[in-house]
């Protein structure tokens, strides 16, 4: 802290008043322009830091500002498929437009497409009157509702929200959490291999445990089928 | 089914009591055994009132990893104003690899069954549930067939023992994610929502399942109870430590083998290593795993180190599953904590931040160690890290989620920096 009050302020303002008679660096962008050559675009570069890891935050500015869009920003999902990747939907929606679908290779939307499938909705009204309608019991009617169809189709699920009250985003959060319901027909066909797709953090973990005590231990499941 | 290792003799049996029943659903048998007794106690001679303070008198704490004391639930339970109160048996047994939970079930549900009952009795809830695993039909047939007996002999249901008090029991099935075994996930769940743990407090006891107090208590707790009913609670103090009374059960895994064992509190490490298949001729062991996935790993010189709640956590390991694995000298450690740290990660909620992206950090940067890519920094930022992400906790898996690798930071750093790793790759050069 400074001896004399009002120091530290003095020194800013005087800072202030030096600059207010200084030549001015910045120019009134768009109504002045800099004669810069007509092609000149920056140079694009991807820094690294000294380990050797892209220095980018990914902050989508760069994409945002690129005026002929030819900068983009994707990578490997967790199921290894390459995606475009948007930012956040309110500040470059205006990205999520025909052409760079197009450029990313994913399917262009087309207003004539049905969202989901059409499905036999007999099946989740039984289901939902062996549960009352009753939203808190939504595990069990989406896990019957699963059992029946193989899988959650969309239809089922918006009619379930209608029947119950429950909101679909709410609905379709809790079946998008619990790692056990699904949205596509099963592929694994044993119950093993099933658990084994839709647990895989729990699988990884028994076999790393069996493999630290030489093999000697079955997991959970070896200890059911005996029981 | 999961063999029970043979303790020494003067080790008291109390959850395991009537584990050598030929047919364990056969009720007949078990009364003569001495099952409900404790609920004829409670509901004839000793009315709510006493109940609770017989287990207060007993001191039971939560047999679930944290060592709640269970009488402080009830209380809160009994105290908060409410239509409806509800007792939920947390049967999840969320750690794939131990069975305590499964096997106490499967041998005697009856006395979960009637711990169920006593706890509703004393808190005043008419509605219990018993959550288990929903892959788990065995075990579900089972306890509901035990429910049925019950019923039907009048020990559950509408006005047990002319008290004027009924209690239903069902059996729910959950399934979906490790953190169901953490209370507020499983009530989150059996009320059909998200399985995400909520801010504490309020208490289940005082605002649990749809928002009425519920006494949550893992199965264990609950056999206690109706154990300490029927016996008495200076019977269950004369067992285990001061401060944690009773036995708990073990699930104990070396390299020769694996088994269920019923452990007094307080019991050193080593004893129940013991109980174990000794290690193949050659072997050294090199560490122990205490508490399951989440739990800590423990150098051999800890050996003497009372297995309880306080003794483990000032250790650097916790109660969590009941769980000890042995690990010898042929097994990779940093391999192991990658693996544990993997899944603590992998099973995070996502509801909390430093939890969600935190642990995916650390789980880099294992896998940095593991692949000799390890950093200068790296020390320093995954005990900051853990620090932060244990310091922001919301559950108590976030809690514990950093436990492999801080116990493996804080006891066998030689290992972590094992020259004999992969070299580091060179790294690429900055433009």
């Amino acid at each position: 802290m400074s001896l004399i009050p009002g120091l530290g302020i003095a020194k800013g303002m005087a800072l202030t008043l030096r600059r207010f008679f200084e030549p001015k660096v910045t120019v009134m962008y768009p109504e002045v322009r800099v004669d810069v050559p007509h092609k000149f675009r920056g140079r694009l570069q991807l820094l690294y830091d000294e380990w050797g890891t892209l220095k980018c935050e990914t902050c989508f500015q760069c994409a945002q500002a690129c005026p002929v869009e030819c900068i983009d920003m994707g990578g490997m999902d967790t199921r290894g498929r390459y995606h475009v990747h948007w930012g956040a939907s309110e500040t470059y929606g205006e990205r999520r437009e025909e052409s760079a679908l197009r450029r990313s290779g994913r399917p262009v939307p087309d207003p004539a497409y049905r969202p989901y499938e059409p499905v036999d909705l007999a099946v989740v009204d039984t289901v939902l009157e062996d549960f009352d309608h009753d939203p808190a019991r939504m595990l069990d009617i989406l896990e019957a509702t699963q059992d029946a169809y193989g899988y959650l189709p969309v239809a089922a699920l918006k009619r379930i929200s209608h029947a119950t009250g429950a909101w679909y985003a709410m609905i379709y959060g809790t079946a998008s959490f619990y790692a056990h319901l699904r949205f596509e027909p099963p592929t694994a066909t044993t119950q093993a291999a099933a658990v084994a797709a839709h647990r895989p953090a729990e699988t990884t973990y028994l076999a790393a445990l069996d493999a630290a005590l030489g093999g000697a231990v079955g997991g959970r499941a070896a200890g059911r089928t005996q029981a | 089914m999961t063999d029970l290792l043979k303790t020494p003799r003067e080790w008291p049996s109390i959850l395991l009591g009537r584990a050598g029943a030929k047919d364990p659903l056969d009720l007949d048998a078990a009364v003569a055994a001495g099952a409900f007794e404790g609920l004829r106690a409670a509901v004839r001679d000793l009315g709510a009132t006493a109940t609770i303070a017989t287990i207060g008198a007993s001191g039971l704490r939560g047999r679930g990893g944290a060592g709640f004391p269970a009488v402080t639930k009830w209380r809160t339970a009994v105290d908060t104003e409410a239509p409806r109160r509800y007792v939920v048996a947390n049967g999840y047994g969320a750690d794939p690899a131990s069975h305590t939970d499964r096997t106490l079930m499967m041998l005697d549900p009856y006395a979960v069954v009637e711990g169920t009952a006593i706890t509703a009795f004393a808190v005043g809830a008419t509605e219990a549930f018993i959550a288990v695993r929903q892959e788990d039909s065995a075990l579900i047939a089972v306890l509901a067939a035990a429910i049925g007996a019950a019923t039907d002999a009048g020990f559950l249901g509408f006005d047990i023992h002319g008290s004027g008090h009924d209690v239903s029991i069902t059996v729910r099935p959950v399934q979906g994610a490790y953190m169901l075994g953490e209370e507020t996930v499983l009530l989150k769940a059996l009320e059909g929502k998200r399985g995400q743990p909520e801010q504490r407090p309020p208490h289940p006891a005082a605002r649990g399942l749809h928002g009425m107090p519920t006494v949550v208590h893992n199965v264990q707790t609950l056999a206690s109870v109706a154990w300490i009913l029927a016996h008495g609670s200076d019977a269950f103090r004369s067992t285990g430590t001061h401060d944690a009374p009773g036995t708990i059960l073990v699930q104990v895994r070396t390299p020769a083998g694996q088994g269920i064992a019923e452990v007094p509190l307080g019991t050193p490490l080593g004893d129940i290593l013991k109980l174990g298949a000794a290690l193949p001729v050659g072997r050294t062991l090199k560490a122990l795993l205490v508490g399951g996935p989440s739990g800590g790993l423990l150098p051999p010189d800890l050996l003497d180190t009372p297995y309880s709640f306080e003794t483990l956590r000032i250790a650097g390991a916790h109660l969590g599953s009941g769980s000890v694995v042995a690990v010898d000298d042929t097994t990779d450690l940093v391999e192991l904590i990658g693996v544990l740290t993997r899944f603590c990660s992998a099973e995070a909620c996502g509801k909390s931040i430093p939890c969600r992206i935190g642990t995916k950090r650390l789980a880099e940067i294992v896998e940095r160690r593991e692949r000799g890519l390890a950093r200068p920094s790296d020390d320093t930022l995954a005990s900051d890290l853990a620090h932060d992400i244990v310091a922001s906790a919301l559950c108590d898996h976030e809690r514990l989620a950093t436990l492999p690798l801080t116990s493996g930071m804080r006891y066998f750093e030689s290992d972590l920096n094992d020259p004999r790793r992969p070299a580091p790759a060179p790294i690429e050069a900055s433009r």
